[in-house]
C-alpha cells in the first residue's frame, strides 16, 4: 500500500474532514502536535506540545520518569479517554486531519494506530486467535484470507518460524519476548500506519531486547514507529528522531517537550543545557 | 561509689508467685492457640454433623422406601398415613423452578454487572452496587407476602395467561407450559419468577467482582486493536472470566434451590401429577416448611428428613463446584455477595 | 477514490467494503448492547422500588403504637399488636450473637494468620459451605440437636440455629478485617515480648474492631430476617412477654437464673414468624398486620444494611485521605 493511497481521510463526512486538513502541514509529517496540551482535572500534565513527527522513520521520546512520555504517546490513539476527568487543548493530526474534536470515529483512530505495551498483553485464546482478532472485528474469517493476514503479520514480527507448528496452542506458553513479538504482529495484523511502542522491551531480556529492536529497523519501512524509552542507550541505537521531555518546574510538574531533532544532533551536539545534562548523564 | 540507681538490670528479684503467674500468661499462647483452632474445627465440622445427622435420622425412611424415594413417576403419591413416600414432585418442583429462574436471571444479572463493572460513570458505581446488595437483603417473607398479593396478580397472573397461550400450543414447550395458570397465580412459574428476582443480587454482584479482577492490560489490548466498547466485553473479557461467570451462576442456582419461605407462600403447593409450570406445585423446601412441625409419625418426620438430606447434598455439591470455578478467575480475590 | 459518501482505507477494493460496512454494524452493536445492560440494570433497581414501595404504603396503612406496644389480640378485637414478636425477635438476636461472635471471632483470627495451612484453607472453605446451606436444613439440624432432647421448642433452639447462620458471615468479615490490620502493629507488639494471645486481645483485635462490629451487624441484619430455621425451633408464641416473666419472677422470688430460664426456654415468636403465620391466614385483619409487621421488619433489615454500609464507605474514604 503506497503512501498515496494512505493519504485517503477518516470515515468521516469528506466536508468536516476538510476543515481539519490544514494546507500548510507538510506531507511529509505522519503526526503533528499543534499546541497540545493535556490535563487531568485541574492538574496540566502536557505543556503545549509542538512537533512533527515524519513517515516512515523511528521516533523516540526520552526523558526522566513522571515527565509525561506515556501521556504523550497514549494522546495519539486516543488511549487517554479511557481515563475519568481529562481534557485537552492543542490538537494532534495524521495524515493532516485532526484526530481530536468532533466527529472523529476513536475506534477508527486507533486501528490505524496501533500499541504495543510495555508488559506483552496477549489474550488468553491461541497464538491464531491472538493475531486473527483484529481482522475478525472488520468481518474477516478464513475464507476471506484469514489465514494469510495472520501468516503476514507473523513474518512481519519475525515470529513466524518459531510458532508456524504452535499456531493454535496458547499465546499464555510463549516466553516474554515471544509474546511481545504477538502482540506486536497482533497490531500489524490490521493494517495501521503508525506503531506506538511504550516501552516495549523493558521488560525483557538483552537477547529479546535485541531482537525486538532489530524487528523495528525492517518495520520502520513500511511504518512510521514511535516508541517511548527510559533506556538512553536503546534511543540513540534505533531512532531516527529523537524527543527530549522534562517536567517544567518542580511545583506546576507540566511535561514539555525541551528538545527535538535527529538523533545524532541531540546525542551530540544538544542545543539546551538540560538535554546534555540528560544525555550525558548528569541526572534523570 | 553511687547509690545504686533503680534500673532494670539491678532490680530485685520478684516473687516466685509473680514469676510462676508470668509464667502461666506467657504460656497463655498455648490455650489460646488451642481455643482458637478449636473453633476452627468447630465451624467444619458443623456442615459434617449436619450432613451426618440427616443422613442417620433419616435412616428408617430410607430402608422403607429405597430407590422408590427418587424415582420420577407420574403418580406419586405422599401419604404421611400409610407410611408410603415418594418425594419425586418436590425434586421435580425445586429443579423445575430453580432452574427456569435462570432463564430471566442470567442474562439480567449479567447485563447488571457488565454495567456496573464496565459501562457505568465512576460515581454512580457505588450506590448502585449498594442499592443491588439492599435487594439481597431484603427477608425472604417479604418476598412472599409482596408475592402473594402484589406480584401474583399484577405479574405472574397476565404472564401465565400469556405464556400458556403461546408457548403452550407449541408441541414440545406444551409440557411444561400447560395452562390455563390458576386465578390466584400460584404456580411454579410464580416461584420461579420470585427466585429470578432473589438470586439476581447474588450473581450480579460476583460476575461484577469477576470482571474488576481482569487485569486493565486486557483491556487496553482489545481497545488499541481498535474495538468498540461492547466487542471487548464481548470478546475478550466475558471470555476471560467465563470460570467465574459461570460460578456465579451455580451459586444463584444454589441459593434458589434451598429458597424456602418465599417459594413456598407462592408456589400452591400441590403435588399435582402436571409437569407444567403454569399449575401450582411443591419444592422440597416447602414440604419440609409445611409439614415438619406437625408430622403424624416417625417415618413421616424421617421422610421429611430424607427430602432435606437431598436438597444438603445437591446444595453442598453446587456450592462446592461453584466455589471452585470462582476462585479461578480471581485467584481467591474474588469476593462476591456476602450473606 | 474521493467521493461524497464516507470512504475507508484498506488495500484492496473488497476490504474497502468489508471495513465500510463493519464499522456501521459494530457501532449501532455497541451502542444496542449498551443500552441493554443499562435497561437490565434499570430493571432490577425497579424491582427492589417496586417492593419497598408496596411495603411501605400498605404497611404504614395499619401501623400505629399499639401495634408495637401491646400483644396479639384475638380477631375482632382492636389494638392487637406484635410485642411478642418483636421482644421474639430481640431475644433471638441477642442470643444468637452470644453463640456466634466469640467463636466466629476466634476461627476468623486463626484463618487470617494461618491462611495456608491445610486447617486455614479448611475454614475458608467450610465458611463458604455453610453459608450456603439452606437455612431449613440448619433449622432441621437445631430441632434434632436441641429440641427433640429438650422435649419443647425454646428461644434457646432458635437462637442456635441463627447463630449457625451468622457464623459465616461474621467471621469472612472478620477475617478481612484482621488481615487489613497492618502487621507492623502486631509485630511491634509481640517484639515487646507480649505474648500472642494478649496481642491478639489488646492489639490486633481492638484495631479490627470497627470492621468486626460491622460484620455483628450484618450478621444480625441477615439473622433477624431468616423465617425458615425458626418454624421447628422456636415456634411461635402469642403470649410472649418478657415484661410480664419478668414481674411474674419476682413476685414468685424467683432466682436471677430462674427467670432468665423462663426468658429463654419458652417457644418465642419472631417478626418473620408472625409475617409468615398472618399472610397464610383468610381474615384480612391479619393480613393488614402482616403488612405492618413486614413494614416493620424491613425497616429493621434495610437500616442496618445501609448504616453498615455507609461506615464502611465512610472508613474507607478516611483511609484513602478523602
Amino acid at each position: 500500500m503506497t503512501e498515496e493511497q494512505r493519504r485517503v481521510p477518516l470515515s468521516i463526512p469528506l466536508d468536516i474532514a476538510q476543515k481539519n486538513v490544514d494546507p500548510l502541514v507538510s506531507p511529509d509529517n505522519k503526526i503533528e502536535f499543534r499546541d497540545y496540551s493535556f490535563y487531568y482535572r485541574k492538574f496540566k500534565a502536557l505543556g503545549n506540545i509542538s512537533m512533527q513527527i515524519p513517515t516512515n522513520q523511528i521516533t523516540a521520546i526520552i526523558g526522566p520518569s513522571g515527565c509525561g512520555k506515556s501521556t504523550l504517546l497514549r494522546s495519539i490513539n486516543r488511549m487517554n479517554d479511557l481515563v475519568p476527568n481529562v481534557h485537552t487543548e492543542g490538537d494532534i493530526f495524521l495524515n493532516g486531519e485532526n484526530i481530536i474534536g468532533q466527529g472523529v470515529d476513536v475506534v477508527d483512530v486507533r486501528r490505524r494506530v496501533g500499541m504495543v505495551f510495555q508488559r506483552p498483553n496477549p489474550f488468553p485464546k491461541s497464538i491464531y486467535d491472538n493475531v486473527a482478532y483484529g481482522p475478525r472485528l472488520y468481518g474477516f474469517n478464513r475464507h476471506d484470507g484469514l489465514d494469510e493476514i495472520v501468516y503476514n503479520a507473523l513474518k512481519q514480527a519475525a515470529l513466524w518460524d518459531e510458532v508456524k507448528d504452535k499456531l493454535h496452542q496458547s499465546a499464555m506458553a510463549l516466553s516474554g519476548g515471544q509474546q511481545q513479538r504477538l502482540c506486536i504482529s497482533r497490531a500489524l495484523a490490521v493494517e495501521p500506519e503508525v506503531v506506538l511502542m511504550d516501552e516495549p522491551a523493558s521488560a525483557l531480556d538483552p537477547v529479546a531486547t535485541l531482537k525486538i529492536e532489530e524487528l523495528m529497523q525492517t518495520l520502520k519501512e513500511t511504518y512510521t514507529i514511535i516508541i517511548v524509552t527510559h533506556n538512553m542507550q536503546q534511543a540513540a541505537r534505533v531512532s531516527d528522531r529523537t524527543a527530549f521531555m522534562m517536567i517544567d518546574d518542580p511545583e506546576r510538574r507540566t511535561g514539555i517537550l525541551v528538545e527535538y531533532g535527529s538523533t545524532a544532533q541531540i546525542f551530540t551536539n544538544p542545543k539546551n543545557k538540560q538535554t546534555e545534562d540528560y544525555v550525558t548523564g548528569r541526572f534523570g | 561509689m553511687t547509690k545504686a540507681t533503680h534500673s532494670l538490670s539491678n532490680r530485685r528479684p520478684p516473687a516466685r508467685w509473680m514469676i510462676r503467674l508470668r509464667l502461666l500468661l506467657h504460656y497463655g499462647d498455648r490455650p489460646w492457640n488451642t481455643l482458637t483452632i478449636t473453633m476452627a474445627v468447630l465451624t467444619i465440622l458443623l456442615v459434617v454433623a449436619i450432613g451426618i445427622l440427616l443422613w442417620r435420622d433419616s435412616a428408617g425412611s430410607r430402608a422403607a422406601s429405597g430407590l422408590n424415594f427418587i424415582k420420577p413417576t407420574s403418580d406419586a403419591s405422599w401419604n404421611p398415613v400409610s407410611g408410603e413416600f415418594q418425594a419425586w414432585p418436590f425434586i421435580y418442583g425445586t429443579l423445575i423452578t430453580s432452574l427456569f429462574s435462570l432463564v430471566l436471571a442470567v442474562p439480567i444479572s449479567l447485563g447488571a454487572a457488565i454495567f456496573l463493572a464496565e459501562l457505568c460513570p465512576d460515581w454512580l458505581r457505588a450506590p448502585l452496587g449498594g442499592i443491588f446488595e439492599l435487594l439481597a437483603a431484603i427477608p425472604s417473607v417479604i418476598y412472599g407476602l409482596w408475592g402473594i398479593f402484589v406480584f401474583l396478580p399484577d405479574l405472574v397472573e397476565p404472564a401465565g395467561k400469556f405464556l400458556g397461550a403461546t408457548l403452550g400450543a407449541i408441541p414440545v414447550l406444551n409440557i411444561i407450559f400447560h395452562g390455563p395458570i390458576p386465578a390466584s397465580g400460584a404456580s411454579l412459574l410464580a416461584a420461579s419468577f420470585i427466585l429470578s428476582i432473589m438470586i439476581t443480587p447474588t450473581i450480579t454482584a460476583i460476575t461484577r467482582d469477576v470482571f474488576l479482577a481482569i487485569p486493565v492490560s486486557q483491556r487496553e489490548a482489545s481497545l488499541a486493536l481498535g474495538s468498540t466498547r461492547w466487542e471487548t466485553i464481548w470478546k475478550v473479557l466475558i471470555p476471560y472470566g467465563l470460570s467465574g461467570i459461570l460460578g456465579a451462576v451455580i451459586l444463584g442456582l444454589g441459593r434458589a434451590l434451598g429458597e424456602t419461605m418465599a417459594v413456598t407462600m407462592v408456589v400452591g403447593n400441590s403435588i399435582g401429577g402436571s409437569l407444567s409450570l403454569l399449575k401450582p406445585g411443591y419444592t422440597m423446601s416447602s414440604i419440609i416448611a409445611n409439614e415438619f412441625a406437625e408430622a403424624v409419625s416417625p417415618l413421616h418426620t424421617q421422610a421429611l428428613l430424607e427430602v432435606g438430606l437431598i436438597l444438603f447434598i445437591l446444595t453442598l455439591l453446587l456450592n462446592i463446584l461453584a466455589r471452585m470455578l470462582v476462585w479461578r478467575v480471581g485467584g481467591g480475590n474474588v469476593q462476591g455477595a456476602r450473606p | 477514490m474521493t467521493s461524497n459518501t464516507h470512504v475507508w482505507l484498506g488495500t484492496s477494493t473488497r476490504q474497502l467494503i468489508q471495513y465500510r460496512t463493519g464499522r456501521r454494524r459494530r457501532k449501532f452493536t455497541n451502542t444496542l448492547m449498551i443500552a441493554f445492560t443499562a435497561l437490565f440494570t434499570l430493571l432490577a433497581l425497579g424491582v427492589l422500588f417496586w417492593i419497598i414501595t408496596y411495603v411501605v404504603i400498605k404497611g404504614l396503612q395499619y401501623l400505629n403504637l399499639d401495634f408495637i406496644i401491646h400483644l396479639p389480640r384475638p380477631l375482632g378485637i382492636t389494638g392487637g399488636g406484635v410485642l411478642n414478636a418483636i421482644e421474639g425477635t430481640i431475644i433471638l438476636t441477642l442470643l444468637a450473637s452470644l453463640f456466634a461472635v466469640i467463636p466466629g471471632i476466634l476461627a476468623a483470627y486463626y484463618a487470617a494468620y494461618n491462611p495456608n495451612t491445610p486447617l486455614g484453607v479448611a475454614v475458608r472453605f467450610g465458611t463458604d459451605v455453610l453459608s450456603g446451606v439452606p437455612s431449613i436444613i440448619i433449622g432441621m439440624f437445631c430441632y434434632a440437636l436441641i429440641v427433640k432432647y429438650q422435649g419443647h421448642y425454646s428461644a434457646l433452639a432458635g437462637s442456635v440455629a441463627l447463630a449457625i447462620i451468622m457464623l459465616p458471615t461474621i467471621i469472612r468479615t472478620t477475617e478481612e478485617m484482621i488481615k487489613l490490620v497492618p502487621h507492623t502493629l502486631r509485630e511491634g507488639s509481640l517484639a515487646l515480648g507480649s505474648p500472642e494471645w494478649k496481642t491478639a486481645i489488646s492489639v490486633s483485635l481492638p484495631a479490627a474492631s470497627q470492621g468486626i462490629i460491622t460484620g455483628i451487624l450484618l450478621g444480625i441484619a441477615r439473622a433477624s430476617g431468616e423465617t425458615a430455621p425458626l418454624l421447628f425451633t422456636a415456634l411461635g408464641n402469642d403470649n410472649y412477654d418478657m415484661g410480664r416473666i419478668i414481674r411474674a419472677g419476682i413476685a414468685n422470688h424467683q432466682g436471677v437464673f430462674v427467670i432468665l430460664g423462663n426468658i429463654v426456654t419458652q417457644p418465642v415468636d419472631s417478626l418473620p414468624l408472625t409475617l409468615w403465620k398472618y399472610a397464610q391466614q383468610p381474615y384480612p385483619e391479619r393480613i393488614n398486620q402482616a403488612w405492618a409487621a413486614a413494614l416493620v421488619l424491613m425497616i429493621l433489615v434495610l437500616s442496618l444494611n445501609i448504616f453498615t454500609r455507609i461506615s464502611v464507605q465512610i472508613r474507607a474514604n478516611r483511609l484513602q485521605g478523602k
